[in-house]
């Protein structure tokens, strides 16, 4: 998808993406995965659906192919729902939570980082033509929804569903009028979410209160999660901060102050869960306590 | 809403008499008493005397008063999400190691309860709850009887059981429960010797598997003294109507909706069966280390 040039393989890029992805996420055969992974097949289907008709009513009008070409306003509106649902940006987010919670954590991981990409490389490819109103909606909607939904989650990896969402709101606010700084935001994000997926696989962690035993295992490790998530939470000096200091910038030249209130408003509720998640792993000491078999490792 | 009601009693009326009007021809499938498959009723059912939609209450203002509780439902369940997690602050998520779901103390709490027996399926087992002494605890009595039916298809009856509602929010919406924390349930009974079956329900996604079960056995000492009973979840096995599964998998019950949990005695013993029930808890045993007792081994080795 990423190096087509064409809707059509594109689209088929898109959709074997998804085909690939979902024996990860049934791995277990446990009915929870199996069911993680009907949702994430029938919302991608149907989002690919879209896409192919979108870029079908574009071709109609303007009579090409090109993804870079796409002109027709109505086809805009529809890919802009498209890749919504395929990312999971509010309000097509439903689908994200439960699909991560009923798959592994290193499948978890390529859904939150690896999935995401080719989408975003459709809206960074069509950025020129896409609606900013619409996409301001929604994501100020995600980082709204990804921060108040995440609050009592006490499943991480529902909590890390709830940032992405979040995250992607910055991304999909600033793509119509820095297109790079969303991939830059992208890159980053990418980078500090498989820092702390892989440092839960190696724990094995996958709720809150295995999280406060973790030190345990590896106190180095839980303390470098600490400062990574808050660098997730885009507090500074961490490297987190940068595209969001970026991101605002860039609105407010493009005389979107409001905007840029209003969004880091809303990141303040992802930065309580963020602040949880570190103050469970690292600032509180509960006493010594194992609960699964698996955790223990003598190396 | 009154008019029609009147005029579908009226035109149930006339159905006997009148069968050549358009109108009744039109009401037909309503004015029926039959189902629509099949009109066989089992041994143990009454007959229908009265048409399916002649139960349904029409009245406004008990329309109005049930919004009302349900609004005020939801007003609860949005305080509660402000307070935390399941409605608890966070802290106590991290740090409870017990929780006592059911316990009988009232009648309200037996109400939480729903009896059933093989009566069913027309069998002549006895199952009655009420609440013991000084209002300390169920008792759940009856008699089993393993008479089997004579329905011709039938070939095992004698069974009782006693499975709790499940907690439904506003405007009947499925409540999840979310019992990552714990890993075993504990139940305080005082038993008769008898074995009983704990069974959980836990409404799947998919409705191939609205039968599935997962059970494990209580073992009643029958003595004069409480026992504290525990079964880790990980014991619990997966059965489907009533067989147990090749492919088993452990319960999971991060998210769990519409749980029902159930105590069911088929011991296949004719006889009269007691059993009291002080609360039914859950419990992170910390000394508890097994994921899952079945089949722990990777199935699907490479060769």
């Amino acid at each position: 998808t990423i190096s087509s040039n064409h809707w059509i393989l594109a689209w088929a890029g898109l959709e074997i993406n998804t085909l690939a992805v979902l024996p990860l996420i049934s791995k277990s055969h446990h009915p929870r995965a199996v069911e993680a992974a009907t949702k994430y097949f029938l919302v991608q289907a149907a989002a690919s659906a879209l896409l192919l008709f979108s870029s079908m009513t574009n071709a109609w009008h303007t009579g090409q192919w090109d993804i870079t070409q796409l002109t027709n306003s109505t086809s805009s509106l529809i890919l802009t729902s498209a890749i919504a649902m395929k990312l999971g940006l509010a309000p097509f987010h439903f689908w994200f939570p439960e699909v991560l919670q009923g798959s592994p954590l290193i499948t978890g991981l390529l859904l939150s980082t690896a999935m995401k990409f080719p989408p975003i490389t459709l809206l960074y490819m069509t950025s020129s033509s896409l609606n900013p109103t619409l996409l301001t909606i929604m994501a100020i909607l995600s980082t709204a929804l990804g921060g108040w939904m995440g609050l009592n989650q006490t499943q991480i990896r529902k909590t890390l569903a709830f940032s992405s969402i979040s995250h992607l709101g910055w991304m999909a606010i600033i793509i119509t009028y820095y297109p790079k700084l969303a991939l830059l935001n992208f890159y980053l994000y990418t980078l500090i979410t498989t820092a702390v997926f892989l440092t839960l696989n190696t724990t094995k962690v996958l709720k809150l209160s295995t999280l406060m035993t973790a030190w345990t295992k590896t106190p180095a490790l839980t303390a470098i999660l600490m400062m990574t998530l808050l660098s997730l939470a885009g507090l500074p000096p961490l490297t987190g901060f940068l595209p969001k200091w970026l991101i605002i910038q860039e609105l407010t030249k493009q005389e979107m102050a409001p905007a840029a209130t209003i969004i880091s408003l809303f990141s303040l509720l992802s930065l309580f869960f963020y602040l949880r998640l570190a103050y469970c792993s690292t600032i509180t000491l509960p006493p010594h306590t194992t609960n699964h078999m698996k955790l223990w490792h003598t190396n | 809403m009154a008019l029609a009601v009147m005029l579908l009693n009226g035109a149930s009326f006339h159905g006997g008499c009148c069968r050549h009007k358009v109108l009744l021809s039109l009401l037909g499938p309503l004015l029926s008493n039959s189902k629509l498959y099949s009109s066989y009723r089992r041994p143990g059912a009454e007959p229908e005397k009265k048409l399916s939609w002649q139960n349904a209450d029409f009245s406004f203002k008990k329309g109005i008063d049930h919004l009302k509780t349900q609004l005020n439902l939801l007003k609860k369940e949005a305080q509660e999400y402000l307070q935390g997690p399941g409605g608890h602050p966070v802290s106590q998520c991290f740090l409870e190691q017990t929780r006592v779901l059911w316990q009988f103390r009232s009648q309200e709490d037996l109400n939480k309860w729903v009896l059933s027996s093989d009566v069913e399926i027309g069998g002549k087992s006895k199952v009655y709850i009420k609440l013991g002494r000084n209002n300390q605890a169920a008792l759940l009595y009856g008699t089993l009887n393993t008479d089997v039916p004579r329905d011709g298809e039938t070939k095992y009856s004698g069974y009782c059981s006693m499975r709790s509602r499940p907690a439904v929010g506003s405007f009947n919406r499925k409540k999840y429960y979310d019992w990552s924390n714990f890993n075993s349930l504990y139940l305080r009974v005082r038993g008769d010797g008898r074995p009983w079956m704990v069974n959980i329900y836990t409404d799947p996604y998919f409705s191939h598997q609205k039968d599935d079960l997962y059970s494990y056995f209580m073992f009643t000492r029958g003595g004069p003294y409480w026992e504290e009973i525990k079964i880790p979840f990980s014991k619990f096995f997966l059965s489907s109507r009533g067989r147990v599964q090749d492919n088993q998998h452990p319960v999971w019950l991060d998210k769990a909706s519409f749980l029902t949990l159930g105590f069911t005695i088929g011991d296949k013993v004719d006889g009269p069966f007691q059993l009291e029930i002080d609360f039914i808890g859950l419990l992170n045993d910390r000394a508890h280390r097994e994921e899952f007792a079945y089949e722990p081994y990777d199935k699907n080795t490479p060769v």
